[in-house]
């Protein structure tokens, strides 16, 4: 395929209005000069590449998925896709120029709100990378905020959030620690944790807060909070999470949708874009993007974050999604998420599983196997069945959400049962 | 236009949940969820109307400097949504993940070959997360050599980012200052060559849209100093086929995909920015790896020396695969690509140079950058809001820096004649508007859903969330 519009002879006129002959002229100062054509493969038509790409798609083996750990299998209303595809959204970009922008602004504007309500925080911004580099964002906020260089992790962080948060703290000279004292820039916690469990942080809160640490609760499935308490209500600073849920497709692992969300006091220093509601000189109201004085493209070596490009598009979805589904929807997709994991839980504590979780848990649970898990993880494959994450020693993670249906569910268990 | 939170409570649809029993202690859960019901209808109304209030590439010319908004073609957004793809858990089994792997693998061969770099990591979200994790990785290496360095150059045409980055690893900013020709100062640079300077970091083609004519020198200076060359790899459109960073000397390269590589914007994101580094850094590049084992693909997890991971999984699968089908069409021809860019960007510069300031006149790359310094205070903001009104979307103003009252234009190559020189015409009619008209041009735009806004109140009295109002008693 070709994508450029220009004929032969439109390219002469125009190397003519230049005043030169031909394009080579234009690059001969581009060194040192490539002798060679590149090494690619020879173009193809569009037929081509999808048949390529069906070709390679087909090579992935999509099975029922029982693990979540990170990357949640929710249902995604059709309405999301068909307004995500329309050109006006998804091929503009950052809105500098408010004016040609304020569709996107004013989704901006609702997201925000969406994760604030969602939260009980006073202030969110316009999106993150994921959840994993929105945690480390934090770590390094609060270190920004009270000039402390040690973080404590509570058990049961996500490891592969925790391997990131501990590359950027190796990067800004940041310690991760195993106490909470006077030197802590900040405590963070993720509600429900790792292993599905749901906690009441307030006493962790208070013991931050007590050392004048910043209080952090990570969220890594979302959803969640249509059930929980929002983590404001148990004295969190800021909150940062994963909106994968909100109707982003599991796709490999990316692109997701990092979010952050603070109290009041901590506004300037939050990173990356905020949009915010004002009015033209007539009194029509419009958003724009605001603080920008925080930002890298003013601010450069004193800014707040390096962020630029966020993940604009993903926003959207999950704006559209929360709209689309509102509280009753997400509410019944969180309590179906909720029933069909206590119900496989149960089901397979019921033929020899023991349970892990000396907490609640939402929609994650973690079980022993009465036999070797990489068995059982590969009996279930062999059915087209992704039975949970190995945790070693014959520890299995196990999700459900509403598309884990009571039939898949019970098949799972007999399948299985059948093997004991 | 109203919120989605304003509307009138409806029946969203949603099968009832008043069946599906739970069973959580009181002092975990919540009692009041303050999200609104809304029809499927009027969502999809709403958010179509929204969509109206914007502007794309799909809607018309888009000339953002720097940020290389070209057409991005549609089927990449049908391949990205194949079900092999879309569908896919992070957590499968390696033998589920063979499609992936291997278009990760062959992505990161083409990309090799494009940049003349030795290793990619796929893993960073964006360009500001590649550059990151370039700083990172020169700071381990000079930590294993046991050499202190905290010191960064960076040039003061250089994007934001780059001295942003530096100061998220704790370096210092040496800024160079550029010489008359648009390059970054050489005997300044070599002056500022100490012993603790960990890496220079530049644009190339830089941000004045010129290639930097003493790169070999720059680069060969560096490493004698022991310095690493890092290379921001935002302008690669210029380049593809003609030259390549790894040929230059640089050491690292990250490259924006939905920039040079054509996936969508997407109003801020996602983006994917790629880190290409030579051999002898690629033991610090983050985990895991996908390695071609026979006709088989492994995900290699060996720690070793690697920084650690840098984001979740496997970064932002989804735009790795629309730039590896955007590679698949181009192939062998690529180098078209780079040549109507450079083309493009040097005929309207031709048409603009006569009326607009051209501070380096020399032979642009991909883009160029303009003054209207000669219309006075503020003519870049008001030449940007006029255009609105004539339908296009503005070139980035008030960048780089350096240049008063900038206009920094990059057209792409996949915008035709016709276009070029209907928005050169409308460039030349402001610059008479300004002259004849001067208040015309400085009250625009006239024809946009909103007029120019106010930024401070909005900063001064902040509006960042919608907040329920108060029951009516």
């Amino acid at each position: 395929m070709d994508y450029i519009p220009i004929t032969d002879i439109e390219r002469n006129e125009m190397l003519k209005r230049i005043g030169i002959s031909s394009i080579d002229e234009l690059v001969k100062e581009f060194k040192p000069a490539l002798k060679r054509k590149l090494n690619l493969s020879i173009p193809k038509s569009e037929f081509e590449i999808m048949r390529h790409m069906q070709d390679l798609a087909k090579k992935n083996i999509i099975l029922k998925y029982f693990v979540g750990a990170g990357s949640y299998n929710h249902y995604i209303p059709s309405a999301v896709n068909h307004l995500l595809m329309r050109g006006e959204f998804s091929t503009g970009y950052t809105p500098y120029q408010a004016e040609m922008n304020q569709g996107t602004l004013q989704a901006i504007y609702e997201f925000q709100s969406f994760i604030c309500l969602l939260t009980g925080m006073d202030v969110a911004n316009a999106s993150l990378y994921d959840g994993a580099s929105a945690l480390s964002e934090a770590a390094l906020l609060s270190s920004s905020h009270n000039g402390r260089k040690r973080v404590f992790v509570q058990e049961g962080l996500h490891p592969q959030y925790f391997e990131v948060l501990k590359t950027y703290c190796d990067g800004a000279d940041l310690e991760l620690t195993n106490e909470i004292d006077d030197k802590t820039a900040c405590v963070i916690t993720q509600n429900p944790d790792f292993y599905g469990n749901i906690e009441n942080p307030w006493e962790l809160s208070e013991r931050a807060h007590k050392v004048g640490a910043l209080f952090i609760t990570c969220v890594v499935e979302p959803t969640s909070l249509a059930l929980l308490k929002a983590p404001a209500s148990y004295g969190t600073d800021i909150v940062v999470g994963e909106g994968q849920s909100f109707g982003i497709p599991i796709s490999f692992g990316g692109p997701y949708l990092g979010f952050i969300a603070v109290k009041d006091f901590l506004l300037k220093k939050i990173p990356g874009r905020i949009c915010g509601m004002t009015t033209d000189s007539k009194g029509n109201e419009g958003f724009v993007l605001t603080f920008q004085a925080r930002e890298q493209h003013i601010r450069r070596e004193r800014a707040t974050s390096n962020i630029t490009t966020n993940q604009g598009l993903m926003a959207l979805a999950a704006t559209i999604y929360l709209a689309l589904m509102g509280r009753s929807g997400l509410t019944t997709a969180a309590k179906l998420s909720y029933s069909r994991a206590h119900l496989l839980h149960d089901k397979l504590k019921n033929i020899g599983f023991e349970p892990l979780n000396k907490k609640p848990f939402y929609n994650e649970f973690l079980l022993r196997a009465p036999k070797p898990s990489d068995e059982i993880i590969s009996i279930l494959s062999e059915k087209g069945i992704l039975g949970g994450l190995e945790l070693g020693d014959d520890k299995i993670l196990i999700c459900c959400t509403e598309t884990n249906t009571i039939q898949d569910i019970e098949s799972y268990v007999s399948i299985i049962g059948e093997t004991l | 236009m109203k919120l989605i939170f304003e509307y009138d409570e409806q029946n969203s649809g949603h099968l009832s949940d008043e069946d599906i029993s739970i069973t959580l202690p009181k002092d975990l859960t919540r009692t009041n969820l303050p999200l609104p019901n809304v029809s499927e209808i009027e969502v999809i109304r709403h958010y179509t109307n929204l969509s109206k209030k914007n502007f794309g590439v799909d809607v018309g010319f888009y000339p953002l400097g720097s940020c290389t908004m070209k057409y991005n073609p549609k089927i990449n957004e049908d391949v990205a949504r194949l079900e092999g793809f879309r569908d896919l858990h992070p957590f499968s089994p390696m033998d589920c993940i063979q499609g992936s792997l291997q278009l990760m693998w062959e992505l990161e061969q083409q990309l090799k070959e494009i940049t003349g770099m030795d290793v990619f990591s796929l893993q960073p979200a964006a360009g500001a997360q590649g550059e990151l994790l370039g700083i990172m990785i020169s700071k381990a290496y000079f930590k294993e050599r046991n050499e202190k360095r905290t010191k960064a150059i960076i040039p003061d045409s250089a994007h934001g980012t780059n001295p942003a980055t530096a100061a998220m690893c704790k370096h210092d900013t040496i800024v160079i200052p550029s010489d008359s020709r648009g390059n970054m100062d050489l005997q300044k640079f070599k002056q500022s060559l100490s012993s603790d300077v960990a890496v220079v970091m530049l644009t190339n083609p830089n941000t004045l849209g010129l290639f930097e004519e003493n790169i070999l020198d720059i680069c060969d200076l560096a490493h004698k100093n022991g310095t690493l060359t890092y290379c921001d790899g935002a302008n690669m459109n210029a380049l593809f086929g003609i030259t390549r960073p790894g040929d230059q000397g640089f050491d690292m390269i990250h490259l924006n995909l939905h920039k040079s590589f054509s996936t969508p914007h997407g109003g801020g994101g996602p983006g994917a920015g790629v880190l290409g580094v030579k051999s002898f850094l690629s033991d610090y590049l983050p985990t895991p790896r996908v390695v071609k084992q026979e006709s088989k693909y492994i995900l290699n997890n060996t720690k070793g020396k690697s920084v650690g991971r840098i984001r979740s999984f496997y970064g932002n699968f989804g735009m790795l695969v629309r730039a590896y089908s955007y590679i698949l069409a181009w192939g062998t021809n690529i180098r078209k690509v780079s040549e109507y860019a450079v083309l493009n960007a040097n005929y309207l510069l031709t048409l603009l140079k006569d009326v607009y300031e051209l501070p380096y006149d020399r032979t642009c790359a991909h883009e160029f950058v303009i003054s209207s310094k000669k219309f006075g205070e503020k003519s870049a903001l008001n030449i940007a809001k006029r255009l609105m009104d004539y339908g296009f979307h503005p070139p980035t103003v008030y960048f780089p820096l350096i240049v008063n009252e900038a206009l920094m234009i990059e057209p792409t190559e996949t915008e035709s004649k016709e276009t070029l020189d209907k928005f050169a015409l409308t460039l030349r009619v402001i610059s008479d508007e300004i002259k004849e008209n001067p208040e015309l041009v400085r009250g625009a735009p006239y024809t946009t859903p909103i007029g120019r806004l106010d930024e401070v109140t909005a900063a001064r009295k902040p509006n960042l969330r919608w907040i329920h109002p108060p029951k009516k008693s």
